[in-house]
């Protein structure tokens, strides 16, 4: 088009959207953070992760997930294994090494992401302006089969999900889903749970009895749909592997390219939820004869929350703790050191996940 | 899974949990946002019961 055409009546207003251009240019249109799993703050490789093991091990906001109780076990890992020509670095690797070959009917295995209701007030849940979420992601895993995605409204105890087929054993796959956007349950608009999404890696059958929940319902009455169509167990044989990366989520019926984000600006947005020292700290006396002992940690970002902190000390003294804790900062404390010094140890987490 | 859980005291005021999980000590804030202080009000109303040792 010549340079002169484009003009006002040409491109009236609103006539150019990112349908058109082929390229939602939206910052942040990616609702998951560390979609790339770049990050691994905690560590990169933990084993034995299976029963009680709900939480995020390795790679940074992903969570492994369980219920009911399995005997199998994995190694959770970041790893540089990755599809080809697509930018990323790093997935996350499950990797079976205690096979429990049947699910029990209540249990459950998955990765887990989970969403404050701040984060999402742009989807307009619960109103009739609800937008559709597509979920673009890449996957490589030697159990093909039928895989089901779904989320759980934590808010008002609703819940949707879809299939998805890996075709080809031990092979890079994109996989793109839309789920249909929900009119009722809104979610609340604070720093709390609102929503979880799952990737389901195996499931009994109280969860996949049903068939798919493709439009969101009203979850306790109607679990079986949770699951429903999912026919893989990636716990039933200890050959089994499953690597993820790429995950992407976004309001609309279509999945833009994936976002990357700035290594810093991806770091400083997992710190939000874990923050750990890098290097030691000297605790320093603040009264004479060194009674009280106070080291202040001003957290790089503000936290979700008040952290959790699990603090390494050189010596201990007659007490040790944290006092003055909130979202921006901690004061870690040793009283009765007298002639003695001591000190916070590098690995001191501060942890404020979902 | 929660092994024990402990009030803390500094100044005769509580101010903390410490928290004992999988054999590792932790303090978690009295936050109810942060989900370990949600676990732990799970645990008690599930039957743990908190040591509370308050200073005389």
């Amino acid at each position: 088009m010549a340079i002169d055409k484009i003009t006002t009546p040409a491109i009236a207003d609103d006539a150019v959207t990112n349908a058109k251009v082929s390229y939602n240019n939206n910052q942040f249109r990616n609702i998951i953070i560390n979609g790339d799993m770049s990050l691994a703050q905690r560590a990169t490789s933990v084993t034995g992760v299976g029963n009680g093991d709900n939480s995020c091990h390795t790679v940074d906001r992903l969570s492994f997930y369980e219920e009911g109780g399995t005997s199998g076990e994995f190694t959770m890992s970041q790893e540089s294994d990755v599809p080809t020509g697509q930018g990323f670095s790093k997935s996350t690797k499950l990797d079976c090494t205690t096979a429990d070959a049947s699910l029990a009917a209540a249990e459950v295995i998955a990765l887990e992401y989970k969403f404050e209701g701040q984060m999402l007030q742009y989807i307009k849940k619960g109103t009739s302006n609800a937008e559709s979420l597509t979920l673009s992601f890449w996957v490589k895993t030697n159990k093909t089969g039928t895989y089901v995605a779904n989320f759980y409204d934590n808010d008002n105890d609703r819940h949707t999900s879809q299939n998805y087929t890996v075709s080809s054993s031990n092979t890079w796959e994109k996989k793109t889903i839309t789920f249909a956007p929900d009119t009722s349950g809104a979610l609340t608009n604070d720093n709390t749970l609102a929503l979880a999404m799952y990737f389901i890696l195996g499931a009994g059958t109280t969860y996949t009895s049903g068939s798919a929940a493709t439009a969101w319902e009203t979850f306790t009455g109607n679990a079986d749909n949770w699951c429903g169509g999912q026919n893989v167990n990636l716990l039933d044989n200890t050959s089994n592997e499953f690597y993820i990366t790429g995950v992407q989520l976004e309001a609309g019926t279509s999945a833009s390219d994936f976002e990357f984000l700035p290594f810093d600006i991806n770091l400083r947005r997992c710190q939000r939820y874990f923050f750990k020292l890098l290097a030691d700290r000297w605790l320093y006396a603040i009264n004479s004869g060194n009674t009280y002992s106070r080291h202040s940690i001003q957290f790089p970002v503000q936290m979700r929350a008040t952290p959790t902190s699990t603090v390494s000390y050189g010596s201990t003294g007659t007490g040790s703790g944290v006092q003055f804790e909130n979202a921006d900062s901690v004061t870690v404390y040793v009283n009765g050191l007298g002639a003695s010094e001591t000190d916070v140890k590098s690995g001191s987490k501060f942890e404020s996940e979902l | 899974m929660i092994n024990t859980v402990t009030k803390n005291y500094l100044n005769g005021q509580f101010i903390n949990y410490t928290m004992v999980k999988n054999e590792v000590s932790s303090s978690v804030p009295l936050d109810e946002a942060n989900s370990d202080y949600q676990a732990i009000q799970t645990w008690i109303a599930d039957g743990g019961t908190v040591i509370d040792n308050p200073p005389e």
